[in-house]
Order: C-alpha cells, then structure tokens, then sequence
C-alpha cells in the first residue's frame, strides 16, 4: 500500500500543496484527479522523491521510501519522455539498467515490453522517427520494463485516440489484476471514471473528495431518475423531497435527494401510467467535482465533505 | 538490488557516450578533427619536401670529384641537387635557357664555363663556381706532390661554427600554442553544447524526473559531464594523435619536438577547463523549459569563453608576459585558453603554470557546488522559464 499522509509543499511563496492524503492499495486502480494546477504533478513528483516535501511522508507499506525502495517503480510523465535520438531497444534497456537490471535481463524484458505494446519490430527505429502512437507506447514499455510493484503515470490518456486508450486500459488494468500498485493522473475527470476503482480528487492543492468511485457516485444526492411517462404528474405528491429538474415532450427528469429509493419512485410513475423509458443517472466525477469544490469555497473542510458524502 | 554512486553514474555516462557514437554530427566532427591532425602533420612536410631543388646541366654525366663537392655543399646548406646530363654544349645551353636547368657547366677543367639564365642569377651557379675551383684546387694541389692523405686533411678544415646572436624564438612551437588555443576553445563549446543540451533535452521531455527518481542529481550531473566530456576527448585525440605520432616515431617532422610536452598539456588543461566550464553549462541549460532557449540561456558563458579565446590569440600571442597576459593566465575562466598558449612561448616560468592550475581546479570545484544546486532547483521547475535568481535563492 502506497501512502502520501499529511503532504504540504510549497514553491516560493505559493503553497501548492496544503495537508494532501493519498492512498493507493494494491489492486485497486487509483486515480489523482484535478483541474489544472490542482497539484498533481508536484504530489506525483513528491511520492517519486524528484522534490522533498516540506512537510509530510511517504510511505510503502507503512514504511518510508527511499532510493532503494524507488528502483521497483515505474514512473511514466506527462511529455514524452524519451531520448530523442536513441532507438527504441537501447532506451529500454538503459531504463532497465537504472532500475538495477543487468544487462543481459534489461534486454530480455524489452524484448518482452515492445512485444506487448506492438513495437517488436521496432528496436533499430530512433524514438523521434516513430509516430506520435508509437512514442506514446514505447514511453509506456519504459515505464514498465523493469516490472515494477508500483506504476505511476502523469496524463497518460493525454491526447491518446480511443483504440490507444482502450489498449492502455488493458495494461493496466492487466497489471492491477497482477496485484500491482497503479496510481494515474488526469484533469479530464469524466474520461477516467469508468476506469478507476478509486480516486483522489485535488484542487487548489487539498483533497475536496476521496474513496472508491462507485460509492462516491451512488451517494452524491445529485442523482437522477428519468422517466418517459406521459400525463399528469400528479403522482410525485407522495415523495416531497423529489423535484423535479426537468420536464420536456414526456421526459421527466427527477432529482433524487440522499434517501431516496428509486425503485419506490419508479414504482409509483408505472402505477400512474405507462412508462416507456427509464433510467437513473449517476452524477459524472466533474459534477462531483464542482458540487465538492464549492462546498471547499464555503469553507468546509474536506474531512466534512467526506462525512457529507458517505454518509448515507 | 541497489545501485551504487559510481554504477548508476557510468550508466548516465555510457548512455551519453552510446548517442554520441551513434549521432552523424559527432562522426563528421571527429572525422574533420582526425583530417585537421592529419593535415598538420602532413601538409608542412609535403611543402618542405617540395622546397629547394637546383638542377645542374652537364655534358654527359657530371665528374664524380664536383658531385662530391656539390653534395656536402647541399648537406649544409638543407638544399638538393639533381644533375641532367646533356648531349652537348648546345643541349646545356638550351637547357638553361628554358629553365629545366638552373645552371648548367661544360668543359670540366680549366676552360670551365658556368651557363647561367641571366647575369645576377643567384646563389646556385655560385655555389657551382665555388665547388668547381675548390674541385680545380684538390686537383692542383694533388699534382703539386702533396700525399693523398695531405689533400684529404686539408680538406677535412672544418667549417667555422656558427653561433645565433638574434633572439632565440621557437616559432614552430609557438605556432602550436596557437593551434592549442584554437581546439581547446572550439573543444569546451563542443563539449559545453553538448552537455546544455542533453540537460535541457531531459528537462523537456521530462526524462529528468524519471531519472531523478532513481538516481541522485549528483549522478546525473557528472555521468552527464564524464559522457559528454569523452566524447570531445576523443575528437581531441582524432588532432592530436597524429601529431603526437609524428613527433614520437617520424623524423624530420615539420612540428618542432619541443612542442610535444605542449600538446600534452593542453589535453590536461581541457579536462581543467571542462571541470570549470561545464558544470556552468549544465546549471544555466536546467533553467530552460524548452531545448530551442538553450542558446539564449547560454549566452552568459559563450561571451565569457569567446572572450578569453580571443584573449588568448591575440593579446597573449603578441606579447605573452605582457601583464594582461599574465593576469588573463591566472583569471580562472580565462586560464584554460590563455595558459596554454602563453606556455608554448617557452618563456613561461613552471610556478605559474602550477598556480595557475590551482586557482582553476579551485574555482572549478567551488563552480560545480554552486552549479549543482542551480541545477537541482532549475530542473524540477517546468512550465516556464526559472531565473538564475530563483535557482539561487530558492531551497
């Protein structure tokens, strides 16, 4: 298990991160998540050792990491983080090498690594020759070469087509099944959700939500139920605390508060008439998002929030 | 499964070194340097051998007794003699006349006669002249009874010492003083790019946080140095080796021998120069963001090398213990360029070359310290830009 506890950073005068808990279990795909500038890449660079948090500590397994412990992670940044002019085989290896490989093992595994990315044929090729998707892959395989406990990405889906991102979703979420550590970064909230087990929502350099995906959703409050159902909405005057959000040509949109069931709801709309079409929809991350953020420009604390939210 | 210090920083340094062997403008560079060496051992040699030559014209082939003459006369004075032998008179003459023959004789004996050009032709038909009577002389003295044994003694009179009274001045060794000056300076720009960009190119592309995850920027810094450093080392063998080469085992070579301990230091004083110059260059490339503000960022230190180069052939070429050329010698960033090129004057004395040596592996060691935490601080700010001052100040 891989913990950041009680992490406060600053540059010069501006605090970029102000008290952040992280932690990311084994097999259990996390993401740090956060609009730009929330403090992501300085956390990801504090648990990487690159920078000394001014205060704070990062553990592994309840103990404090250091460079030995370090040779067993896999870190993949944000650019493309690769030696333009070296070709594809040899930067493998070097990448191997630094993380205590031999040589002879370095270029077993790179030969293994360009196989799973599809780049086998690729190992004479210089890295800057290759096209941007090979790039993206052959940054993935260095990453990975030396079979790391913890993988750790900055932006991987950044710019990546859907085909790509399928195919890294399965890297990792191979490697998560293999019981590794996966932590992954992304300001692009909603692309992430189904993906993620967990989260770790940033802003402003403080955590405003935290804790596994699915738990987070359902227990928002800002459900909706949608329901195709015409006539009279007569029926809704037994369930006070539902509004109504929307009503367009049929479709009614219907706000869920936290103790809803809406099973009971939808029982009463068929009791009514005949309903077409049904749905309930989950708040997306970036909704939750702005609903935690704001609840943070109210001056609550994140502690509050998390109670707010899983306390249903 | 751990790396050491020195593991982790050849691994740096051997990857530097494997992209440089691989890059063509490191082959057409060390390709142009090994043609540079070659060169100057080459072309000065071609152009002594291609120096004075006479032809001497004769009826038939040339009397043994003025050969002999002739050819200790060429011996002393570093000259050579080819003889074309003529049919007759006539032949000589002509022979002269078109200028394939630079004098030509006929009638051996006393009715000799020198052909020459034109009147005042030069030192040549003297030197025949002088050779023709001093052959007319052994035979005359050989007829007046003197032994064989007498006319061999008389001959043997040696010739009058010659004692230089002008100033003693090794020209060709301080032309290679020049010349050190000149790859010395184009050699830490090399060496200094090199270094500026691979930091900056890490940086960039964000290599360097992937890096400084498992390795220590101490690491980095100098396994970056030590690669990129060989790398020019290696160019500077491609000039000197050849030289060196033709000084050691060729005789006759065009480069005076006292220059040999020359060339040596000045591989010395590049690895003094590198130690003070690149450290420098590595702090400054690790406040870019973008590898295209390499040159800018640089600037600073290019102004202070091309300086001291032009220092160094200019003020200390004309007047090497001038005192602008003594304190440029001293002033450690100059030092690198300046001493070894006021060195090869000869008139350098060894105490300042020594203090000279330590105030720059000083100033070199301090400079890392200080460029190491420029670089520590400047290479984990992305995004823009980061000042010197920033770098500095900052934890």
């Amino acid at each position: 298990m891989l913990e950041a506890r009680d992490i406060r950073h600053r540059f010069d005068e501006r605090v970029v991160l102000d008290g952040v808990d992280v932690t990311v279990q084994p097999g259990v795909l996390t993401g740090l998540l956060g609009p730009n500038g929330a403090g992501k890449t300085t956390l990801m660079r504090l648990i990487l050792g690159v920078i000394e948090p001014d205060e704070g500590q990062i553990l592994f397994d309840g103990e404090p990491v250091g460079p030995a412990e370090r040779l067993r992670w896999g870190y993949m940044p944000q650019e493309r983080g690769l030696y333009p002019a070296m070709n594809a085989g040899d930067q493998l290896v070097y990448f191997a090498r630094l993380h205590g490989l031999t040589r002879a093992e370095g270029t077993r595994r790179a030969h293994e690594l360009l196989e799973e990315v599809g780049l086998a044929d690729r190992w004479d090729d210089r890295s800057d020759r290759l096209s941007g998707g090979m790039q993206q892959r052959l940054q993935l395989a260095t990453s990975l070469v030396h079979d790391p406990d913890v993988i750790i990405l900055d932006e991987p889906f950044a710019g990546l087509d859907p085909v790509a991102m399928a195919e890294l979703a399965t890297t990792l979420t191979d490697r998560v099944a293999a019981g590794r550590t996966v932590v992954l970064s992304s300001h692009q909230l909603d692309l992430v959700q189904d993906l993620c087990e967990a989260i770790v929502m940033l802003d402003r350099g403080r955590t405003v939500l935290s804790g596994p995906v699915s738990e987070l959703r359902a227990s928002s409050g800002t459900r909706q139920l949608r329901i195709t159902l015409p006539g009279d909405r007569g029926w809704l005057a037994a369930f006070p605390a539902v509004t109504i959000a929307s009503d367009l040509s049929e479709e009614l949109r219907l706000a869920l508060p936290v103790g809803v069931d809406p099973l009971e709801v939808l029982d009463a709309a068929r009791r009514a008439g005949e309903v077409s079409d049904f749905g309930l929809d989950l708040p997306t991350l970036s909704e939750l998002f702005l609903l935690a953020a704001e609840h943070d420009d109210l001056g609550e604390t994140p502690r509050d929030l998390d109670r707010a939210v899983t306390a249903t | 499964m751990t790396l050491t210090w020195w593991g982790g920083t050849r691994l740096v340094a051997g990857r530097a070194l494997a992209e440089g062997f691989a890059s063509t403008s490191w082959k057409v560079v060390t390709g142009l340097m090994l043609l540079v060496g070659i060169a100057a051992v080459v072309i000065p040699r071609l152009f002594a051998s291609g120096g004075t030559t006479y032809t001497l014209a004769t009826v038939g082939q040339a009397p043994p007794a003025l050969v002999a003459q002739l050819d200790a006369l060429s011996r002393a004075g570093d000259f050579t003699i080819t003889y074309d032998a003529a049919a007759d008179a006539g032949a000589v003459a002509s022979a002269v006349r078109d200028g394939t023959a630079d004098a030509g004789i006929v009638e051996v004996g006393p009715a000799t006669r020198v052909y020459v050009q034109r009147a005042n032709a030069g030192t040549f038909p003297a030197l025949v002249s002088g050779a023709v009577r001093a052959t007319a002389t052994v035979e005359a003295l050989a007829a007046s009874g003197l032994s064989p044994g007498q006319v061999a003694a008389l001959q043997a009179t040696p010739a009058p010492e010659q004692v230089v009274v002008g100033p003693v001045s090794d020209e060709g060794r301080a032309g290679v003083g020049f010349a050190v000056g000149i790859v010395l300076y184009i050699a830490l720009l090399l060496a200094g790019t090199g270094i500026a960009t691979t930091v900056a190119t890490e940086k960039s592309t964000r290599i360097s946080e992937v890096l400084l995850a498992v390795l220590r920027p101490t690491q980095l810094l100098v396994g970056t140095v030590l690669g990129s450093g060989l790398l020019v080392l290696i160019q500077i063998a491609a000039v000197a080796v050849p030289v060196g080469g033709s000084l050691l085992f060729a005789s006759g070579s065009a480069i005076p021998t006292s220059a040999a301990p020359d060339i040596v230091l000045a591989v010395l004083w590049f690895v003094l120069g590198l130690a003070l110059y690149a450290f420098v260059f590595a702090g400054l490339a690790s406040l870019v963001d973008k590898v295209s503000e390499v040159g800018s960022a640089l600037m600073p230190v290019n102004f202070l090398l091309v300086g001291s180069y032009l220092i160094a052939v200019t003020v200390v070429a004309v007047s090497p213990d001038g005192w602008v050329s003594v304190a440029a010698s001293m002033f450690p960033p100059s030092a690198p360029l300046v001493m070894p090129v006021r060195w090869a004057t000869g008139s350098v004395p060894v105490w300042q070359l020594v203090l000279s040596m330590g105030i720059t592996l000083a100033t070199a060691v301090v400079l890392a310290k200080l460029a190491s935490g420029i670089y520590r601080r400047g290479v984990v700010r992305t995004g823009q830009r980061v000042s010197l001052g920033t770098a500095l100040r900052a934890r």
